[in-house]
């Protein structure tokens, strides 16, 4: 194999195994979409909380990011459940206007607490597999970075197994699918919506605690993932699940190919020119299968 | 109509000029340059709260990208300025039809959205000017941002050792945005706005040139938010791509606006009047470096607002409101 073609592998690899996390954050939103319709803004900040909750945990119990999961997944759910109880289950069903500046005061004010408490500071978390690698042939993959990967890929196949073969699972697709027929079958929206924001949440949350070993845990680093996600989101089709995965590889290759090719700093820029010729062009997304407005 | 328009604009110039005299009398009497500097933050996030209104507010068509028009408006000023010595009253005319054309490019490409996909897309417009100023940094200066050393009072440069001319062109500039806002609010334009932001599908059917007026309001919108970058080159004397291209003021300028009433000629002055204000006090009190305690204020009362008083604060002035109901 030519150079030009190992580093460009080494590329599209480096953006699978983001992509995979992308995902996480991704399916979250999508899924807060599609069953509540209601866009949420705060998806990065919640991702943010995840990091830094992991950051406590490995703090006072010297927990491993991965293991501390088990912990930060019911936090997360519950957190998010009761965000949605107190003030997003009010905005639901108002014009998208109040959603948006609903959630965005909600990231304002997660990201800025957070700030008051934690200070502006980066945060990191050390660990002894920090600089492992996997080799496969010229190609390698950072082991931290591969463990978030797995991780994500497991949480995304336990969601798609929550939502076919569970009865909850079921009444949440019911919900997102048709609202008044799910009424009749005497499935409560209410409670589905609490569930679904509290799943939303919990992923974004699991994104949040998987990239701690290899990212800085600071309060704005929410703003980062809240834009890709969106991105993916429209990419994959609002509220189309599968969409989300897909388009969360696209991104995340689009990502690694222009840093790698064009500049370091344009990383994004491929993927928001990729957005915005989406949402002009295909607004139901990849599969077709979204929400058009 | 004409009647109508004649009678508002009447009350709506009898209240500038009332307004106009009390804060022009203050130059005369306040020596306090902080003060100054907070009041002239009142105007310019008024302005900016004005600028935004007209299509995020009068024509419902939500920008999270406004800071880039900002940015539009500053950086051309300010690089003019430092690589070329050209004055920024003349650098501010090329930057707000720089900023006018971007705006109608914009405009001609995600005007057409709807709902969230139109939030979203101004949005990734806002972060693509960001990026690309941190990008180019040998001519935008990168992160570093653009600095105009002070020189001594220089009228040429609009350089000036007190606060009083900035106090004056701030005022103008608001009063500029104002009366620009008040004309359309209360034109034949103000009317389709007003029905495109209530239902697009049945505006375009009375006959309503939907992309034209939403593209019209944008750029006009934009070409002030420009003039207000402008102005923030001279008064900062620096600038930065966080500064002013960052989701954090595209988020204040909407703050301004949705909090003092959306869609309302005063409401966003009657915002920035609350909101800088308060800003400074939590500076004050909780200490400047910790940043986060302004902005934890303004997301609780942006939540507060959206809750339980989404047409804004506005409503709570008997007087405005019936002026806003016109």
């Amino acid at each position: 194999m030519g150079m030009q073609v190992i580093i460009f592998i080494q590329a599209v690899v480096n953006g699978i195994m983001i992509g995979g996390i992308y995902a996480l954050v991704a399916v979250g939103l999508t899924l807060i979409f599609g069953v509540m319709d209601v866009v949420n803004f705060a998806q990065g900040e919640f991702v943010m909380l995840g990091m830094f909750v992991t950051y406590l945990l490995h703090l006072l119990l010297g927990l491993d990011p991965t293991v501390s999961i088990i912990i930060a997944l019911p936090i997360m759910f519950c957190l998010g459940a009761l965000v949605q109880k107190t003030l997003i289950a009010r905005v639901v069903g108002l014009p998208h206007e109040s959603q948006i500046l609903l959630t965005l005061g909600i990231s304002v004010l997660l990201m800025n607490l957070t700030l008051l408490i934690m200070g502006a500071d980066p945060h990191s978390i050390q660990t002894s597999y920090k600089f492992s690698s996997i080799q496969i042939g010229p190609i390698l993959i950072m082991l931290p970075r591969f463990i978030a990967f797995a991780v994500a890929m497991v949480a995304s196949i336990i969601l798609w197994l929550f939502l076919s073969r569970t009865e909850l699972g079921r009444g949440l697709r019911a919900v997102a699918e048709k609202p008044e027929v799910a009424i009749l079958m005497g499935i409560n929206p209410k409670k589905m919506h609490w569930l679904a924001f509290g799943v939303g949440i919990a992923l974004a949350g699991v994104a949040g605690t998987v990239v701690t070993p290899f990212r800085y845990i600071y309060p704005n680093v929410g703003q980062v993932y809240v834009l890709i996600a969106f991105v993916i989101v429209v990419l994959g089709g609002m509220g189309d699940i599968p969409g989300a995965i897909l388009g969360a590889f696209v991104i995340g290759v689009t990502e690694s190919l222009t840093s790698q090719y064009v500049a370091l700093d344009l990383a994004m820029l491929g993927p928001y020119i990729i957005f915005i010729l989406v949402l002009l062009f295909k607004p139901t997304g990849i599969l077709g299968k979204g929400r058009a407005y | 109509m004409a009647d109508r328009d004649k009678r508002v604009n009447w009350v709506g110039t009898a209240s500038l000029i009332v307004l106009a005299a009390a804060v022009l009398a203050i130059p005369l009497i306040l020596s306090n340059r902080y003060l100054f500097r907070v009041l002239i933050n009142i105007f310019f996030f008024a302005a900016l709260g004005s600028a935004w209104n007209i299509i995020g507010g009068y024509a419902g068509q939500l920008s999270l990208g406004h800071a880039a028009f900002v940015a539009l408006g500053a950086y051309p000023t300010g690089l003019l300025m430092f690589h070329y010595n050209v004055p920024p009253w003349a650098g501010v005319l090329p930057a707000a039809i720089l900023a006018a054309m971007v705006a109608y490019l914009l405009g001609k490409l995600v005007l057409s959205l709807r709902g969230p996909y139109l939030a979203l897309a101004t949005l990734a417009f806002g972060e693509i000017v960001r990026i690309l100023l941190l990008h180019f940094k040998d001519f935008t200066g990168g992160p570093l941002g653009v600095t105009i050393p002070f020189t001594g009072t220089n009228v040429w440069r609009l350089q000036f050792a007190t606060e009083h001319m900035n106090y004056c062109i701030c005022l103008g500039l608001l009063s500029l945005c104002i009366f620009v806002a008040s004309r359309i609010h209360n034109s034949r334009m103000g009317y389709y706005l007003q029905a495109i932001k209530e239902n697009q599908d049945a505006a375009e059917n009375l006959g309503i040139p939907l992309a034209r007026t939403k593209n019209l309001a944008l750029v006009i919108s934009a070409i002030l938010t420009a003039a207000m970058g402008g102005f923030y080159m001279i008064f900062m004397t620096y600038i930065d791509p966080y500064a002013v291209a960052g989701l954090n003021l595209s988020i204040e300028i909407i703050l301004v606006a949705i909090i003092g009433g959306v869609g309302t000629v005063w409401g966003p002055v009657i915002g920035a009047c609350i909101l800088v204000p308060l800003m400074e006090i939590s500076n004050f009190v909780l200490g400047s470096g910790r940043a986060g305690a302004s902005m934890l204020i303004y997301a609780v009362i942006l939540i507060i607002v959206v809750l339980y008083s989404p047409k804004g604060l506005i409503t709570l002035v008997p007087k405005l409101e019936g002026y806003r109901s016109e």
